[in-house]
C-alpha cells in the first residue's frame, strides 16, 4: 500500500515535476514478485500521454478561469493572459524541478500545434473576401515580408556596424539576416487570437490575417535559403545560389499550394462516396488535410499554404457532401483542436521563456530589433498601401494602415524557427532566442492589449454582425453577373469575367465531379440562404414558442393581425406568428382546464417542432453508423414544420394587404352562419384535419360544399385546402416515418399509441373522435359570432391571398387599424385558463357529424398517397387549388432536402 | 476598350448566353430599349459604372436592370426572371416564387408587395458594401 502511495505522490507533482520518478523506478524491477498484485501502479507507462492531458486539462482550466470575469477579458486578450500563465507555470516548474522543462519544442510545434490553427483557419476562411482581396494580401506577403526581412536584417547589421550592439554578439551581415527573416513574419497565431477578439471590418481583417498565412511560404524560404547560406559560409556563395533561393520561393510557395489543391480534390471526392459511412466523414476532413500538411512539410514546401489551400478549396464540396451532423462535428471539432492548440502555444512560449539557460540579453540588439520591426513595418505597409491604393477600388485609408502595421504581431513561428538554429553555425543564436522571446512578448502582450484601446479611437470601422439576408444574397450574385457582364460587352477581360468564367467551369464540370448528384441538385446558394433562413426560423420558432404558450397562454391562430403594421421584420413576423403557425392550436383551445390545455399546447408544439426523441436514441446505439435516414428525415421534418408556419406568416403579412378583399366574405360567413349543419360540417372538416390528418375528411367536405353552396364554395375549398396542408405536411412525414415514427409525431386517430400516456388517455381528442373538433367550430360559429366573422373573414382571406398574386393586392393601409381591435377581442374568451365553456354542450347532431366524418376518414391513405400527385398535376390551374398544389410541391421539394 | 463595336444586336449577344444579364445590360442602356446601343449609350454605361459616379445614379441603375417590365417598380414578377436568370432554370417555379416572396418580404419597406426604388435603395444602403464594388475599370 505504501509501495503505490509513493507513486501517487508523484503523480500529484507531474504537474510540477515527474522528475522524482526515475529515482524511484530503478527499485521497482529488482524486488522479488510479490505474487498476485492486487494494485498495481504503472505511471511510466502512462506517462508521456498523462503529462499532454495534464497540460491541455490546465490550459482549458485557465481558460475557464480567465472567462469567469467578464471584465479582465474584455481588456485583455487571452493570448496574454495565457503567456502570462505559461511565465508563472515555468517558474514553479523551474522552482520545483531545478530546470527548465516542457518547453516548446519546434517539432511539436510544427507537426501537432500549427497544423490545427491553420486548418482552422483556412477552412473557415471566407473565400469570397479572400480572393477579392487576393492581390492585397499577396503584394503584402511576398513583398512585405521581403521587405521586413532585408530591411530589418540590414539595419541591425548596420547597428552592429556602428557599434551598438555588444562585441559577444558574433554575426554577419548572413546572420543578421537569417535573422531578419524570421522575426519579420506576422503570426498567424498571434494576429488570429489578437484580431478574434478585436473585431475590426471584414477587409481588413482578410488582408492582415491573409497575409500572415500567405507568408510562411515566404518565411520558409528565406530561412532556408539563409540558414544554407549562413551554414556554407558566405564566401561560398556563388551567383547561382541567390537565382536558386528566388525560384525556390516559386518552387516552395506555388508547391504548397498545389499540394494543397491536390489534398482538396481527393477530400471533395472522397466525401462524395460516404453516404452510407456518415460517421467517418469528419474524420476524412481532419485526415486528409493532415496529409496535405505533412506532404507539404515532407517535401519542404509550404505546409502552411498547403493546409490552408486545402481547407479553402475543399469547404464548398465538402459541406454540400457532408452530412448535417458531420458538418456540425467537423466545425466543432476544428474549433476545439485549434484553440486548444492555440491555448498551449500561448502557455508554452511562456513557459518557454523562462529559461534562462537559452537566453544572452543584448539591450542594443533586443532594442534596435524592436524599433526596427515596427519601423519598417510601418514604412513598408505605408509604402505598398500607396502602390495598392493606385489599383484598388475600395481604398485602405490611414486608419487601416496604421492597423495594419500595428497588428504586425510575431508569434510562435518565429520562436520555433529561432529554436530550430543550429549554435555552432549560428554563434549568436542565443542572443537572437533572447531578442526572439522579447519581440514576441512584447507584440502579443504591448500590442495586443494596445490594440483594442486603439482600434477604439481611431473609431476604425468595425465588422458588422447582421444576418444574412436572402435580399443580400440575391443582389451580390446579381450584381457579379452585372459587372461581369458589364465587362463582356465592352470586350475588357478584368476580374469580373475571370471570376464568372470559374464559376461556369465550377458549376459545369468541378461541382458535377465533386459533389454528390442530390447535393448538386440542391446546392444553389439562394436556395441554401432560403432554407438555412427557414430552419433559423424554426429553431428559434421552437424555442420561443413552448415559453409564449406557457407563460401567456394561447394566441389564437386565427388572429394573425398582432402581427401588423409597425411589425416589418420577417423575424418579428415570424415569432409573432410562432404560435398561430400551428393551425391545429385551435383545437386545443376548447380544452377544459388550463392545465389541460397547456399539457395539450406543449404536446402539439413538441410534437411539431421536435424530432421524435425515442428515435434518435436508438440509432445511437450503433457506433458505426448513424443511421443517415433518421437523420435526413430530420432535416426534412424540420423543413417541412418550416414550411407550414412560413404559410401562416405569409398570410398574415398578406393579411393586412387585403382586407379589403375580405369584405365580400362577411356576406358569405353570414350565409354560412345560418346554413346550420352544413356549415358546422365544413367548420368541422377543418380543425378536424388539424388535429387528426383526415385528408379525406376534407375532401368530403369540399364536395359537400359545392354541392350546397355553389356560390360560397370557392372559399370554403380554399379554407380547406390551405389548411389540408397542415395535414398534408404530416401526413406525409406519417408515411416517410413508416411504422414507429409517426405515432410519436403526430397522434392519429386511427392507429393507438402502443402506451398512451395520461394525457392521451384523459385529453378527449386523442381519443380517436372527433368531438373536440366540433366543438372548435360550433364554438367559433355559434358561441362568438361577430368575433369570430371577423376571425373567419381574416382566414379566409389571408387563404385567398395565398392563392392570388401578391402584386395585384392594393394596399390598403388605412384598413388596418380596425384589425388588431376586432381581432383581440375573441382571444379573450378563449384565452380564459379552467373555464369549461358552458358551450360544450353540443347539439348532437353536430357531434355525431364530426363523428361519422372521422370514422369515414379509414380509407384515407389511398387518398393520402394520390393528393401529392394530383398536386403535381394541378400545377398551373389557376383555381383555387393552386394554394394546395403549390404546398404540396413544396413539400416534395422538403422531402430531397 | 477592347472591342471596337458599339452596336451591338441581340443575336449577338444571344451569342454570349453564358452570362444571364448581358441582354439585359444592353437594354437598360439602351435608348431604344431593345439592346441597341449607340456610342453615346456605350459612354453613358460607362460614365455609370466608373468610380466617381454617384451612389443614387449607381442604385437607380441597378434598379432599372431589375425592373425587367419598366413600370418602376420591383414587382414579383421581375425578381421572378432576376432569379431564373441566376439560377439558370435550377429551381422549380415554386421555389422561385417563394424565394421572391420573401425577398419581397426583407425589403418592402412600404407593405405594398413590390419594391419601390426607396425601397431597393434603402436595403442596398444597408449593406454599403454593394456599391462600392459597383464598378468596373477599364
Amino acid at each position: 500500500m505504501l509501495r503505490a502511495a509513493l507513486p501517487l505522490l508523484g503523480l500529484l507533482l507531474a504537474g510540477a515535476g515527474a522528475v522524482e520518478e526515475p529515482t524511484q523506478d530503478p527499485g521497482l524491477p529488482g524486488e522479488p514478485p510479490p505474487g498476485l498484485e492486487l494494485f498495481r501502479w504503472q505511471w511510466h507507462e502512462v506517462e508521456a500521454p498523462y503529462l499532454v492531458a495534464l497540460w491541455i486539462l490546465v490550459a482549458s482550466l485557465a481558460k475557464i478561469v480567465f472567462h469567469l470575469s467578464r471584465k479582465v477579458t474584455s481588456l485583455v486578450p487571452e493570448s496574454c493572459l495565457l503567456i502570462l500563465l505559461g511565465l508563472v507555470l515555468g517558474g514553479i516548474v523551474l522552482a520545483v524541478a531545478k530546470k527548465a522543462e516542457y518547453q516548446l519544442e519546434p517539432g511539436t510545434f510544427f507537426l501537432f500545434l500549427l497544423p490545427p490553427i491553420v486548418l482552422d483557419s483556412g477552412y473557415f476562411m471566407p473565400s469570397r473576401l479572400f480572393f477579392d482581396n487576393l492581390g492585397a494580401i499577396l503584394t503584402y506577403a511576398v513583398v512585405g515580408t521581403l521587405w521586413n526581412a532585408f530591411t530589418t536584417g540590414a539595419a541591425l547589421w548596420g547597428l552592429q556596424q556602428a557599434g551598438l550592439v555588444a562585441p559577444k554578439v558574433q554575426a554577419g551581415l548572413l546572420d543578421f539576416l537569417l535573422f531578419g527573416s524570421l522575426i519579420s513574419a506576422v503570426d498567424p497565431v498571434a494576429v488570429l487570437a489578437v484580431f478574434e477578439e478585436v473585431h475590426v471590418n471584414e477587409t481588413l481583417f482578410i488582408i492582415v490575417f491573409g497575409e500572415s498565412l500567405l507568408n510562411d511560404a515566404v518565411t520558409v524560404v528565406l530561412y532556408k535559403v539563409c540558414n544554407s547560406f549562413v551554414e556554407m559560409g558566405s564566401a561560398n556563395v556563388r551567383a547561382t545560389d541567390y537565382l536558386k533561393g528566388v525560384a525556390s520561393l516559386f518552387v516552395v510557395s506555388l508547391g504548397g499550394a498545389a499540394v494543397g489543391l491536390v489534398f482538396a480534390f481527393l477530400l471533395a471526392l472522397t466525401t462524395r462516396f460516404t453516404k452510407r459511412v456518415r460517421i467517418i466523414e469528419p474524420l476524412l476532413v481532419f485526415l486528409l488535410a493532415y496529409a496535405a500538411y505533412l506532404t507539404a512539410e515532407m517535401a519542404s514546401l509550404s505546409a502552411i499554404l498547403a493546409v490552408t489551400m486545402c481547407g479553402l478549396g475543399c469547404k464548398k464540396y465538402v459541406e454540400a457532401n457532408i452530412s448535417h451532423k458531420s458538418r456540425t462535428a467537423v466545425k466543432y471539432t476544428m474549433k476545439t483542436l485549434a484553440s486548444c492548440a492555440e491555448t498551449i502555444i500561448f502557455m508554452l512560449l511562456g513557459i518557454s521563456a523562462v529559461d534562462s539557460s537559452k537566453w544572452a540579453w543584448d539591450s542594443g540588439l533586443v532594442l534596435g530589433t524592436l524599433f526596427f520591426i515596427l519601423f519598417f513595418r510601418a514604412l513598408g505597409v505605408v509604402l505598398q498601401t500607396w502602390v495598392l491604393n493606385q489599383f484598388r477600388l475600395v481604398r485602405l485609408d490611414k486608419i487601416d494602415q496604421v492597423v495594419m502595421s500595428y497588428g504586425g504581431l510575431r508569434g510562435a513561428v518565429a520562436f520555433a524557427l529561432v529554436i530550430l538554429l543550429d549554435r555552432m553555425k549560428v554563434p549568436a543564436k542565443d542572443y537572437f532566442v533572447a531578442t526572439t522571446i522579447v519581440v514576441v512578448f512584447f507584440t502579443v502582450i504591448v500590442q495586443g492589449l494596445t490594440i483594442k484601446p486603439l482600434v477604439k479611437w481611431l473609431k476604425v470601422k468595425r465588422s458588422e454582425h447582421h444576418k444574412p439576408t436572402l435580399n443580400q444574397e440575391l443582389h451580390e450574385h446579381t450584381f457579379d453577373h452585372i459587372l461581369a457582364a458589364v465587362e463582356d460587352v465592352v470586350g475588357h477581360h478584368g476580374y469580373h469575367y475571370w471570376r464568372d468564367r470559374w464559376e461556369q467551369f465550377d458549376k459545369k464540370y468541378l461541382s458535377q465531379l465533386l459533389m454528390r448528384r442530390s447535393a448538386y441538385r440542391i446546392r444553389d446558394q439562394i436556395w441554401d440562404v432560403y432554407y438555412r433562413l427557414n430552419i433559423r426560423d424554426a429553431i428559434s420558432f421552437v424555442d420561443q414558442g413552448g415559453h409564449v404558450l406557457s407563460s401567456t397562454g394561447l394566441t389564437l391562430p386565427s388572429m394573425p393581425s398582432r402581427n401588423s403594421v409597425a411589425e416589418t421584420s420577417v423575424t418579428n413576423l415570424l415569432r409573432e406568428s410562432g404560435s398561430g403557425a400551428c393551425l391545429d392550436l385551435q383545437v386545443i383551445d376548447t380544452v377544459r382546464s388550463g392545465r389541460d390545455r397547456e399539457d395539450a399546447v406543449m404536446h402539439h408544439l413538441l410534437c411539431g417542432g421536435l424530432y421524435k426523441p425515442r428515435r434518435r436514441y436508438k440509432a445511437s446505439c450503433s457506433r458505426h453508423f448513424i443511421s443517415e435516414d433518421a437523420q435526413e428525415r430530420q432535416d426534412k421534418e424540420v423543413f417541412q414544420q418550416n414550411m407550414k408556419r412560413r404559410l401562416e406568416s405569409f398570410k398574415s403579412t398578406k393579411h393586412n394587404i387585403c382586407f379589403t378583399k375580405s369584405k365580400p366574405r362577411l356576406r358569405k360567413t353570414g350565409h354560412r352562419k345560418k346554413d346550420g349543419v352544413a356549415n358546422a360540417e365544413a367548420a368541422n372538416g377543418k380543425p378536424q384535419d388539424l388535429g387528426f390528418q383526415d385528408t379525406a375528411a376534407v375532401i368530403l367536405t369540399v364536395e359537400s360544399e359545392e354541392e350546397e353552396e355553389s356560390d360560397s364554395s370557392e372559399t370554403e375549398k380554399e379554407d380547406d385546402e390551405g389548411i389540408i396542408f397542415v395535414a398534408r405536411a404530416t401526413s406525409e412525414v406519417l408515411q416517410e416515418g413508416k411504422v414507429s415514427g409517426n405515432l410519436e409525431v403526430c397522434p392519429s386517430p386511427r392507429i393507438i399509441p402502443p402506451s398512451p400516456t395520461c394525457a392521451e388517455k384523459e385529453l378527449p381528442w386523442k381519443s380517436g373522435q372527433g368531438d373536440l373538433a366540433v366543438y372548435v367550430s360550433s364554438e367559433t360559429t355559434k358561441i362568438v359570432p361577430v368575433e369570430m366573422q371577423t376571425g373567419w373573414n381574416q382566414s379566409m382571406s389571408s387563404l385567398e391571398s395565398l392563392a392570388s398574386p401578391p402584386c395585384t393586392q392594393a394596399p390598403t393601409l388605412t384598413h388596418l387599424p380596425p384589425c388588431p381591435l376586432g381581432t383581440e377581442e375573441p382571444q379573450a374568451p378563449l384565452n380564459l385558463p379552467s373555464d369549461p365553456h358552458p358551450s360544450f354542450a353540443f347539439p348532437p347532431s353536430l357531434a355525431k357529424a364530426g363523428r361519422s366524418r372521422s370514422e369515414s376518414s379509414a380509407d384515407i391513405p389511398q387518398q393520402q398517397e394520390l393528393q401529392p400527385l394530383m398536386g403535381h398535376k394541378d400545377n398551373t390551374r389557376l383555381s383555387p387549388g393552386i394554394a394546395n398544389s403549390h404546398w404540396c410541391i413544396q413539400f416534395n421539394r422538403g422531402g430531397w432536402l | 476598350m477592347g472591342n471596337k463595336q458599339t452596336v451591338f444586336t441581340p443575336e449577338q449577344l444571344e451569342a454570349y448566353q453564358d452570362n444571364p444579364f448581358r441582354q439585359r445590360i444592353a437594354q437598360v442602356f439602351s435608348e431604344d430599349g431593345d439592346g441597341h446601343m449607340t456610342l453615346d449609350n456605350f459612354l453613358d454605361m460607362f460614365s455609370v459604372m466608373s468610380e466617381t459616379a454617384p451612389r443614387d445614379l449607381k442604385a437607380y441603375y441597378a434598379f432599372k436592370i431589375y425592373d425587367f417590365n419598366d413600370d418602376d417598380y420591383i414587382c414579383a414578377w421581375d425578381l421572378e426572371q432576376t432569379l431564373t436568370k441566376l439560377t439558370r432554370g435550377e429551381l422549380s417555379a415554386e421555389e422561385v416564387s417563394l424565394v421572391c416572396e420573401k425577398v419581397l418580404d426583407e425589403a418592402d419597406g412600404d407593405h405594398d408587395g413590390r419594391l419601390s426604388l426607396e425601397d431597393f435603395q434603402n436595403m442596398i444602403l444597408r449593406a454599403p458594401d454593394f456599391l462600392s464594388t459597383f464598378h468596373i475599370r477599364i
